[in-house]
């Protein structure tokens, strides 16, 4: 039946789900993982009282769940599920960080200093970051940005149409 | 000449699958026997010496298991190269080390071609225990210990993410440095998020007014957004090619229905069927591309 619907709007749809891009996968996740949720806050609270941190909530939820082959969404999926308990255990220690000293390699040691810094902000801004060595949080740093900006355009999508 | 050459060549093969074993029996003192058997050659010295270049020449050798092939070919080739470069004495334990770090498989392919001694056959096949390797490339004139090796693919590591970043993250061009670079990544996930939190601070502001008129997400309602999808698929990150991307700009993507006869909210059971639509190519997706996709290994 969706078919035929989506025949009747000419619309291209891949019959090869190989050649799906995942940027595609990814969104068409997203909007199916917020969407129904948005409307479910809608239906439940009836007042306005749809504050803005269970908005974020759930978009933060639909992310993580739309890119759940990565680690930072297992992360956020996490600090998500405890944040909704009034306990929440502080994930994010910096214990993990083992960025290693570069004995020397760099002129002087400030230079590696700063960038040794700047990492570990960037490990902060992931979620989950903290707990990853540096190789790893530059992987999934860039899938994040990716999520990130998909993310982005749903949400603009959205607010538009409802405009 | 050339044969003298290529015998030289072959004799300094076997001297370097020696090598590794002497380390193992002899310690340092393996080092001394070899550079005392190499001082024998005389005024072949400054040539022997440089044919194990050959190694060390960056980036060109490969150590593949066709490597004693390679070292011939490349031997013959580079020696002219080699003669004009000056070499420490770093240069000769710089391939016994790289040889650790060779493939179990690779030793053997090699020893076995060789036409090794079995004493030394066992003592690769004893030495090398784990499987996996790195392949590491020393250059030349560069320390060769274990740790600087393990440093320095380390830092090719990191740089080759690093350069995929600077792809994704739009203006990453311009700066040049590790430190610059990062700035930028920093300053960009920032905005994203800040972004994404104004976008859902919108949202919750209209959300009681929401009709979701949306229909299923229409694959070129989204090309519009995203441009060469199929070339990015053999980039390494994912899809969206940056540099186009256009995040910044006004684009809107209509969602309304364009028929105006069909408009679908999502009741519950159309969601779950396209719920499950989606689920079904997001399945058949993930096992090829996607996991090659975000595997940065």
């Amino acid at each position: 039946m969706e078919r035929q619907i989506i025949n009747k709007k000419k619309r291209v749809f891949s019959v090869e789900p190989n050649k799906i891009p995942p940027s595609e996968v990814f969104t068409r996740k997203y909007t199916s993982h917020l969407v129904p949720a948005l409307k479910k806050l809608n239906m439940n609270k009836n007042s306005s009282q749809v504050n803005q941190l269970t908005v974020k909530h759930e978009v933060d939820m639909a992310l993580a769940l739309s890119a759940q082959e990565f680690a930072w969404s297992r992360f956020l999926l996490q600090k998500l599920s405890s944040s909704n308990n009034p306990t929440t255990a502080t994930s994010s220690s910096s214990n993990g960080i083992r960025i290693q000293e570069r004995s020397g390699k760099e002129g002087g040691g400030d230079e590696d200093g700063e960038i040794e810094e700047k990492l570990r902000e960037l490990q902060k801004l992931l979620p989950g970051g903290e707990e990853m060595n540096v190789e790893e949080m530059l992987s999934e740093i860039g899938t994040y940005i990716k999520c990130l900006e998909l993310q982005t355009i749903a949400l603009k999508s959205m607010v538009q149409d409802t405009t | 000449m050339d044969l003298s050459v290529l015998e030289r060549v072959k004799w300094l093969q076997q001297q370097q699958m020696v090598s590794p074993e002497f380390f193992e029996i002899l310690g340092s003192d393996g080092r001394e026997e070899l550079r005392r058997v190499e001082s024998y050659l005389g005024n072949n010295n400054d040539e022997l010496q440089s044919f194990r270049h050959y190694e060390t020449i960056d980036g060109c050798i490969s150590r593949t298991s066709s490597f004693q092939m390679e070292q011939v070919k490349n031997n013959e080739e580079n020696r002219v190269i080699a003669l004009q470069n000056k070499r420490k004495t770093e240069g000769k334990t710089e391939k016994r080390e790289n040889k650790k770090k060779k493939i179990k498989t690779e030793d053997e392919t090699e020893s076995s071609m060789k036409g090794k001694s079995n004493m030394s056959n066992s003592e690769t096949s004893s030495e090398i225990e784990k499987r996996d390797y790195i392949h590491v490339r020393a250059r030349r004139g560069e320390a060769t210990d274990r740790h600087s090796l393990a440093e320095r693919a380390r830092r090719e590591k990191l740089s080759k993410k690093m350069k995929c970043l600077q792809d994704i993250v739009p203006g990453c061009n311009k700066v040049t440095g590790k430190a610059g670079m990062l700035d930028e990544i920093i300053n960009y996930v920032q905005s994203l998020q800040q972004q994404v939190e104004f976008l859902s601070m919108k949202l919750s502001v209209l959300n009681p007014e929401l009709e979701f008129h949306i229909n299923e997400l229409s694959t070129k309602q989204f090309q519009a957004c995203f441009t060469d999808l199929p070339e990015a698929v053999s980039k390494q990150s994912m899809m969206v090619d940056a540099s186009s991307f256009p995040l910044h700009q006004t684009t809107s993507l209509d969602y309304s229905v364009k028929n105006s006869n069909q408009t679908i909210s999502l009741g519950s059971k159309e969601q779950t069927s396209w719920e499950i639509h989606s689920q079904c190519l997001y399945n058949n997706l993930r096992t090829d591309s996607v996991s090659n996709f975000f595997s940065f290994k």
